[in-house]
């Protein structure tokens, strides 16, 4: 099938890969013109800048991660909130398959250090990780309400529940292990952790 | 005794050729449902999960992380299964799941040229020709996704995956089932010692595949008189760990004899610059207030395989040009607002190496001097000759990618 995407789209696209995979220091405009099959003045039509471009990159990914999570919210079928942490952490698992070049870009460094002078990168960063553990806390909140879940600190939690999953997803996008082996395991410690 | 798989293109009276088979052999018939029951069954997996297999389509249920392989593991033991018995005719997309070296099975596949098929779609479901191909497009892109899963061959149709293919168009239902059918008496579908342990270790490697899969392992696997062969294509670190745990669950499996791992083909990072396969569509901007000449035009141009978006005042091309950057613009000079003119200098000031044609209904002399000393490209009056049009539209893409490689 013709996929049909905009100049500026495939840029995005280019930049998010050679950003996650090279990383953002070594790559350099031209090389993301090029590999977008665009010219050099195109790419800095769209944007002036390499850091004016990461953070289009890092804002176009919250904006998937808050729209992914939210078709989760409307599909909302599951008997109880403990069951639902469950469905969320093989959604998360699916989702940093999927994206799997973003989420690496996630667990490079240099965002972090960009976050620390540059408020756009901060704001963007703090909103991803309010959506990613959000959502693991809701869930949480909600299983209390309805008794799945025993009556723990619901942020702290979705934290520590949180951690456990990006930590196998980080397994798995710097290809230390593969995720699949473990998944059964992780579901059940979970829920050990967090039922009533 | 042998057995025939037949995979068809939509609208190539595949179901036709399959009943007149049956009528002339006497064969059971086995379909995908058959082998997805069957599958449910093996599974305790739901069937739209298994279905979900044969379809390109991911739905956000099918969220859990190895469903898919998950459910082709399943797929693939069930038919092994059914393999035991003879004298079954496996009619859709399950024949792939044989291998190919299992040689007393017939692999079949109907096809037919598209205007054959269309005018099928016509008789049987009524359906008029632009709904159909739009139909037929669609299936057949679901139809080489399977196959191209399962044997990495981008044709689904390419003769190297069956024993014979039958073009539908030069060939009657009834002289496609004789064709079948003689093929059946020949020597080489007799079953043999050797395709009876082929059968054997089909079987062999599926339940050791499903082994797999329920710990969450995608590898491939290979079975030879017990012997097994696990190809590891995902990259990891750890990998003398997983080779372990590979090793612990098979050996643990009857009729295992021996497990070997070995690192497939894409186990090492491949070329990052592969990954981006898409294509920007060269583009044709069509600049025109005469909303009904400009989408005129527009398809006129779709049909000789050109693509343009369409904007109908000077302001929305400013705005288009300026999101998503055309490599041409065909312009007309005489529009409410910002007239063409001013979008010609603009546009050449800000992109100097987009290509711009004037075309316009009453452009004087000294309109089309102000147009090509501001950089346009051609100047045309209107009615336009679409043979002139695009052999200029042809140029200026030739401009613009010559441009572009320099």
């Amino acid at each position: 099938m013709e996929k049909k995407i905009t100049r500026k789209e495939a840029i995005l696209l280019v930049a998010t890969q050679l950003f996650s995979i090279q990383g953002y220091r070594t790559t350099s405009m031209g090389e993301i013109a090029k590999a977008a099959g665009v010219a050099d003045g195109t790419i800095f039509y769209h944007f002036k800048t390499k850091e004016e471009l990461f953070l289009a990159v890092l804002e176009h990914f919250k904006e998937e991660i808050i729209s992914e999570f939210s078709i989760i919210e409307e599909n909302d079928t599951y008997k109880s909130g403990l069951e639902k942490i469950e469905a969320l952490l093989s959604f998360y698992i699916y989702l940093a398959n999927r994206l799997e070049d973003r989420f690496l870009l996630l667990h490079r460094h240099f965002p972090y250090t960009l976050a620390e002078d540059n408020p756009a990168c901060w704001n963007h960063l703090e909103e991803i990780y309010n959506t990613l553990i959000g959502v693991f806390e809701q869930a949480i909140l909600q299983g209390q309400a309805d008794g799945s879940i025993d009556e723990l600190p619901a942020r702290k939690m979705a934290m520590i529940i949180f951690t456990l999953v990006d930590g196998m997803v980080r397994l798995n996008t710097y290809n230390i292990y593969h995720t699949g082996p473990l998944y059964n395991e992780l579901i059940t410690s979970c829920h050990r952790m967090l039922k009533k | 005794m042998s057995c025939i798989t037949i995979f068809s293109g939509d609208f190539c009276h595949g179901s036709s050729v399959v009943k007149e088979v049956l009528d002339r052999t006497g064969y059971k018939l086995i379909t995908d449902n058959t082998l997805i029951n069957e599958a449910c069954k093996l599974s305790g997996m739901n069937p739209a999960k298994i279905e979900s297999v044969f379809s390109a389509k991911t739905s956000i249920f099918n969220k859990f992380t190895h469903e898919k392989e998950h459910a082709t593991a399943y797929l693939r033991l069930a038919m092994a299964n059914m393999l035991s018995e003879h004298k079954q005719l496996f009619s859709g997309y399950m024949g792939h799941l044989v291998p190919r070296d299992i040689s007393h099975i017939l692999n079949v596949c109907l096809v037919a040229d598209i205007d054959y098929r269309l005018k099928v779609a016509n008789e049987e479901q009524g359906l008029e020709t632009k709904e159909a191909a739009k139909m037929i497009n669609q299936l057949d892109s679901e139809r080489a996704r399977w196959v191209h899963s399962l044997h990495n061959e981008e044709d689904p149709w390419s003769p190297s995956l069956y024993d014979m293919v039958i073009p539908m168009n030069k060939t009657t239902v009834k002289e496609a089932a004789v064709l079948i059918v003689e093929y059946l008496s020949k020597d080489i579908l007799k079953p043999t010692e050797s395709c009876q342990r082929r059968v054997a270790d089909f079987l062999l490697s599926a339940q050791v595949e499903v082994s797999l899969a329920r710990e969450g392992h995608s590898v491939q696997v290979m079975a030879n008189q017990g012997n097994i062969l696990l190809t590891i294509n995902k990259h990891v670190l750890m990998l003398s760990r997983l080779k372990e745990e590979l090793q612990a669950i098979t050996t643990q499996i009857p009729g295992v004899q021996s497990v070997e791992c070995r690192i497939g083909k894409g186990f090492h990072k491949s070329d990052i610059y592969r990954k981006f396969d898409f294509d920007i569509p060269s583009k044709v901007l069509l600049v025109d207030d005469e909303r009904e000449f400009v989408h005129t035009l527009s398809e006129r141009l779709a049909l000789r395989d050109m693509g343009s978006a369409v904007a109908e005042d000077g302001e929305s091309a400013l705005k288009l040009i300026a999101e998503d950057q055309p490599e041409v613009i065909v312009l007309d000079l005489k529009m409410p607002g910002i007239d063409g003119i001013e979008v010609l200098r603009r546009v050449k000031a800000s992109h100097p190496e987009v290509e711009v044609i004037v075309l316009t209904g009453h452009g004087s002399e000294a309109d089309r001097k102000t147009c090509m000393d501001l950089g346009a490209m051609a100047y045309m009056h209107k009615p336009v000759d679409i043979d002139k049009l695009s052999r200029i539209l042809e140029e200026a893409n030739r401009k613009v990618h010559e441009a572009k490689q320099q």
